[in-house]
């Protein structure tokens, strides 16, 4: 049970009691005895504040605090229009309903609730010593029996507030604990598939090696495996924290291709700028792969104006190019000169 | 001709100028003086010197952009030689007046074209160069063309002139005429100096650049 539903509850219940306690027990004493006019008013006056109470509980919005003055006022009236000396007598109706009506309005807020109750009691004692002529034993009696009970129903009222705010903190951190592990579980496959992606041409390559469907003293075995190579180094390499991750994997790219005893230079240009990770994977391919089947020499270059990143390669002609075309973001173009193989992969950053 | 031209180079290793003296003694340009200091190119046989090849960091932290700079203020005709590649000290040593900047990975064939064109007053735009021009950010940037943003950048990637003009289909003439206009409108712009002004009024003699471009 949640906060809320506490407070509509508890204010449904207390809404049958106060209409219960003003229709069976107070009419009748308030007709049977001679009131003054003051006392119907009051008696409408809370009638009045039952209604907007009602209201308020029917449409789920929080009963307004300033609603406790109208008892108050009831209160005031009803105990002034009694007859001489029967204030806490079977004639003083107002005393216990003003109790409750109280109790209605402020449940929600137990301080405010009990400056309330304080104010009334006081204001029907001192009126009470005032008139004088009562049982300072029966007046005891009705205040104790009354407003104990008033309390009472209060303190029930806090209880369960407590407890259903617990109930709901454990939920909220049951729910918590939930979606953590689902968001962890969701990670992991999220980093298992994206290797897998990644890793490309690497797994196929070792099951058909495995499975000695090719061999690797064939040529094109060899720049598969070179193919490989250059791109699980490019993979190690993006992961680093490092300040400018484009230009190191690019680094990556060409140490993989010096070790095969290719010459490859690497030129930059322009001031490092962020690059999202897919796009970084998107601009280095093509040249990991121009440069993982590169003979000879090579020319790697990165260039970054105000607008564009271009990463390109100038090799002797491999024998497998770089497939022109759009990915995602990027752009790649390939084409051969003279012999010699340009590719290059263009991302505008505006 | 080629007989004619002269340079100083000024080198804190003795190795590079060993090698810088080889390289131009192969094509022909005569070796008047080397030294570690600048000074070697203000006295003696390097002061007449047709082309100073300077290094820019002398044994010092700080680059040797003075020294470049009174050479530059002297009417003198600069090469940079420099380990240094970043963008931001070559665009600076062009905007003081160098006529080329060369880094050091950049061989023998660049050097003596670079000495042989200052030796004319004219520029030499070789590929890191190109690089750093088509990565400026700089405000005061002059605009280019897409046509020459293009060249310099696929001369920049591909440190061939002749794959240039193949893939952009134009004449190697036409290729560096384009690096040429590039490096005349950046002459025009920030600091004044002789050799940017003579660059700049022979482009627009020669034609090759309107007032309007710039």
């Amino acid at each position: 049970m949640t906060d809320h539903t506490v407070a509509t509850t508890t204010r449904q219940v207390l809404l049958v009691v106060v209409f219960a306690v003003q229709l069976v027990l107070m009419l009748p004493s308030l007709v049977a005895h001679p009131h003054g006019t003051a006392a119907w008013i009051a008696y409408g006056l809370l009638t009045a504040v039952l209604a907007v109470v009602a209201g308020c509980t029917a449409a789920a919005v929080p009963t307004p605090a300033f609603l406790a003055v109208a008892p108050l006022v009831a209160s005031v009236l009803a105990t002034t229009a009694l007859p001489a000396g029967a204030s806490f007598s079977p004639a003083d109706w107002g005393f216990g309903l003003v109790g409750w009506y109280l109790l209605l309005v402020l449940v929600e807020r137990p301080m405010a609730l009990v400056a309330a109750l304080s104010a009334h009691i006081c204001f029907s004692i001192a009126w009470f010593a005032r008139e004088g002529g009562g049982d300072a034993g029966t007046a005891g009696v009705v205040i104790l029996s009354g407003t104990s009970f008033q309390l009472g129903v209060l303190v029930v009222t806090r209880v369960l507030h407590r407890d259903a705010g617990l109930a709901a903190e454990a939920a909220a951190e049951h729910d918590a604990a939930r979606t953590r592990e689902e968001l962890a579980r969701q990670r992991e496959q999220d980093l298992r598939a994206g290797f897998e992606g990644q890793l490309g041409a690497l797994l196929p390559l070792l099951a058909d090696l495995a499975d000695e469907r090719v061999s690797a003293a064939d040529q094109t075995t060899r720049l598969r495996c070179s193919v490989a190579a250059v791109q699980l180094r490019r993979l190690f390499a993006e992961n680093d924290d490092v300040p400018d991750p484009l230009l190191h994997e690019l680094t990556a790219c060409v140490d993989v291709a010096e070790r095969r005893g290719v010459v490859v230079s690497l030129a930059v240009s322009g001031t490092a700028t962020p690059v999202p990770t897919e796009v970084r994977r998107e601009l280095v391919a093509p040249m990991a792969q121009a440069l993982a089947v590169a003979d000879g020499r090579a020319k790697v270059s990165l260039l970054r104006t105000a607008t564009e990143v271009r990463v390109a390669v100038v090799a002797d002609a491999p024998e497998a190019l770089p497939a022109p075309g759009r990915t995602g973001a990027v752009v790649v173009e390939t084409s051969v000169h003279s012999g010699l193989v340009r590719s290059e992969a263009r991302w505008r950053t505006t | 001709m080629a007989d004619d031209v002269t340079a100083v180079v000024v080198d804190d290793h003795p190795v590079v100028r060993a090698g810088v003296a080889h390289w131009l003694s192969t094509a022909d340009i005569e070796l008047v003086a080397s030294g570690e200091d600048p000074e070697v190119a203000w006295t003696g046989p390097g002061a007449s010197a047709a082309v100073v090849v300077l290094d820019l960091h002398l044994g010092g932290v700080a680059p040797a952009t003075s020294a470049l700079r009174k050479l530059v203020e002297d009417g003198r005709r600069v090469v940079v030689y420099s380990m240094r590649a970043d963008d931001e000290i070559v665009l600076q040593c062009l905007e003081i007046g160098a006529l080329s900047y060369l880094t050091k990975a950049e061989g023998a064939d660049h050097l003596v074209q670079a000495v042989k064109a200052a030796a004319e007053g004219q520029s030499y735009t070789p590929p890191a160069l190109a690089g750093a021009l088509a990565g400026d950010r700089s405000d005061t940037r002059p605009a280019l063309s897409p046509r020459e943003t293009e060249v310099l950048v696929e001369w920049f990637q591909s440190e061939s002139k002749e794959f240039v003009a193949q893939r952009l289909n134009i004449t190697l003439s036409t290729v560096n005429s384009h690096l040429e206009r590039i490096r005349v409108k950046y002459a025009a712009i920030g600091r004044q100096a002789p050799t940017k002004a003579a660059l700049v009024a022979r482009a627009i003699q020669d034609g090759l650049i309107g007032l309007d471009d710039l």
